[in-house]
């Protein structure tokens, strides 16, 4: 059995949630050499535009610790950008390459980040494997007809979850942020020193199909370059339709600078203007997992608290005291937000120091 | 230009739920049209009334999924078509795969500048049939449009919400896109609208007009049961004046380590 996944790397580095998936994937085919005997292995796939080519050191410090069995890595031009057919044809050669063109069953499991939204549906048809979305969590075991891939998955808006299977020979799934905790990489390995010529690695080459397939990125229109990645953030300082105006978007931005933490925002906000439309959290936005998540002016509708219950700890600043937010906020704190941030401000400004 | 756009019938959300052995139990009758699918319906006609055209409103499902296309037919979409699964025995448990399947078999034979979808099912989430028909069909796609233009060439221009900014995508006629409900707020139909709808044409198809057996359709995914979410416990709420307040909830997140 292969656990394969496609790493997903953002500005030069894995994301926390790639990661997270890579550990379950570890954690899974331990599991199942040791009690089935049965052979599993963990390989990787890394899709880069980086014309040096294979760069072994960088990758083994990256996920050495995590022992992956074999990575197969596409480098091509194409990933400058996100292209959603040359991704599936790169996870498509490394699938085949590893399973021996699919002789070998495989479990194909990435991070639910809207790069991998955009081609998991495409690649379950293309590699004939049933597939599983947005999973909080899951569960594989190896059959005579196959694998067999159990998971538990939010619906309705996050109201209801599901227990949901699949048995096929190549299954997939995608993971939720936050699902799963990251191997302490210092914990497995000897301290973080592996030897960069023991990663087993392979080249894969993309096909580039005819043009009518390809789509073409004209333009890229970024949000502002040093705001923190919502689905990696520690914290989050959400604003809602509350924050009516300058004068309180300069209270979210201070307290967030306190915290170092991200800004998020609701539909109402986003759609009104006042924020990026990449800074929605909810269910047509994001779905995050910080350690804190504070909720500004925000009423707590459920398409909202779809995207923030797999937050530690959540505290909610509402002038309504029967607002929903505060059946899900940790904290909660009734009151005008031109008043209680300005407080809240300054109370942690002194505890600071 | 001829736009088809896939439109589903979803349970409402915000309906009351609850779940007892396993099961969900709400009023299935309180359905809707999927909000991300509405969001599609809207782009299409706004297209439409800027180029001239026509918009066609495909779903699959239970007869009763033809209220879905009415309300889709008075917001200005011309024609509907039912691909009726009322008598088929895996319909209940028919998964994205499943739709990809049949609704890629009656494109196929159809002619188009555009095929339309949600990108995703607003009680599911699963986002997964509109990529999956593009698959089968070998046509090229962009997922989760927030903007769409038609260009000079008979392309669109698509903008699509990324992980971290927007990719302005440019696509060739006969592609498929994916759109998002943060693209525009879908018309309300009007009383015209809704009496104009009554006469347009609905044309319900079998599955075996399409050439899909039931085979064709088995689900490959299987709900085992519906459980609770495990809900958040409503904390503390502190209301004595915002300097108490926040001196309170900053001391607990001093405590807690969350301050740095
Ligand atoms: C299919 C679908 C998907 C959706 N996806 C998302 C999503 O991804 N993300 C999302 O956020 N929404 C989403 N929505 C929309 C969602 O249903 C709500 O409409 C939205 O979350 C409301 O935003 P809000 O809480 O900021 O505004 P409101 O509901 O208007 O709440 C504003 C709150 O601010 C409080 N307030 C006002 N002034 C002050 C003040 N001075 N001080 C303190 N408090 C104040 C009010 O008491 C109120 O509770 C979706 C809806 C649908 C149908
Ligand atoms: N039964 C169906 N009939 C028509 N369109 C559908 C059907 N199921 C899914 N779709 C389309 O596919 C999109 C994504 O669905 P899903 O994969 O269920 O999230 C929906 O928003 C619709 O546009």
């Amino acid at each position: 059995m292969i656990f394969l996944h496609l790493l997903t790397v953002q500005n030069g580095g894995i994301k926390r949630s790639s990661l997270e998936v890579l550990s379950r994937g570890r954690e899974l085919v331990d599991s199942i050499c040791k009690s089935s005997g049965d052979s599993a292995e963990l390989h990787a796939v890394v899709c880069s535009p980086e014309v040096a080519g294979w760069d072994a050191a960088k990758w083994s410090a990256e996920i050495g610790a995590y022992n992956v069995d074999k990575v197969w890595s596409a480098t091509d031009e194409a990933f400058k950008e996100h292209n959603n057919q040359a991704l599936l044809s790169a996870v498509q050669s490394a699938h085949t390459q590893a399973t021996g063109d699919g002789t070998k069953h495989s479990v194909i499991a990435m991070a639910s980040t809207e790069g991998v939204k955009d081609i998991l549906g495409a690649l379950s048809m293309r590699l004939g494997a049933s597939v599983i979305a947005d999973v909080s969590e899951f569960e594989i075991s190896a059959e005579n007809d196959g694998i067999q891939l159990n998971a538990t998955r939010p619906v309705m808006a996050s109201k209801a979850q599901t227990k949901v299977q699949a048995t096929a020979n190549h299954v997939m799934v995608s993971v939720r942020s936050g699902s799963y905790g990251i191997i302490d990489q210092a914990a497995l390995g000897s301290d973080g020193d592996y030897d960069a010529n023991t990663i087993s690695h392979q080249h894969v080459s993309i096909e580039h199909t005819d043009s009518k397939l390809h789509t073409q990125i004209r333009e890229i229109i970024t949000a502002a370059a040093d705001t923190i990645d919502l689905n990696e953030a520690e914290a989050i300082v959400a604003a809602g339709r509350g924050v009516k105006d300058e004068t309180a978007k300069a209270l979210i931005d201070e307290l967030a600078d306190l915290l170092n933490a991200g800004i998020g925002a609701s539909r109402a906000l986003t759609e009104a203007g006042v924020y990026d439309p990449s800074m929605q959290i909810g269910q047509t936005g994001k779905v995050v997992s910080p350690q804190l998540y504070i909720a500004v002016g925000i009423s707590g509708a459920i398409q909202h608290v779809a995207g923030i219950t797999n937050s530690k700890v959540i505290v909610a600043v509402n002038k309504d005291a029967d607002a929903p937010i505060f059946e899900v906020a940790d904290y909660g704190i009734v009151g005008d937000l031109y008043e209680v941030l300005p407080a809240l401000i300054a109370e942690i400004k002194r505890r600071k120091g | 230009m001829k736009i088809f756009v896939s439109i589903k019938m979803v349970p409402d959300v915000s309906a009351p739920m609850q779940i007892k052995n396993d099961e969900l139990i709400m009023d299935l009758d309180r359905a809707v049209l999927n909000a991300y699918d509405a969001s599609a319906v809207e782009e299409a006609l706004v297209l439409k009334e800027a180029h001239g055209g026509e918009v066609v409103v495909v779903s699959v499902g239970l007869a009763k999924a033809a209220e879905t296309l009415r309300k889709a037919l008075a917001m200005g979409a011309d024609s509907a078509v039912l691909i009726s699964t009322e008598n088929v025995e895996a319909t209940v448990g028919m998964d994205s795969s499943s739709f990809a399947k049949v609704l890629a078999a009656y494109f196929s034979k159809q002619s188009y500048d555009a095929l339309f979808f949600g990108k995703q099912s607003q009680d599911t989430d699963a986002g997964l049939t509109g990529s999956m028909v593009a698959e089968l069909l070998v046509i090229p796609y962009v997922s989760n449009a927030v903007g769409i233009s038609r260009e000079a060439s008979g392309g669109f221009l698509v903008k699509r919400q990324g992980d971290s900014g927007q990719e302005m995508v440019a696509a060739g006629a006969g592609c498929l896109i994916t759109c998002s409900n943060d693209m525009n707020e879908p018309r309300i139909p009007k009383l015209k609208g809704i009496m104009a709808s009554k006469k347009k044409p609905l044309d319900v198809l079998s599955l075996s007009d399409l050439g899909v057996s039931e085979g064709d359709v088995a689900p490959k995914t299987r709900i085992t049961a519906y459980r609770d979410i495990p809900a958040r416990q409503a904390g503390q709420k502190f209301s004595e004046g915002a300097a108490e307040d926040a001196g309170w909830v900053a001391e607990i997140l001093e405590k807690n380590d969350l301050l740095s």
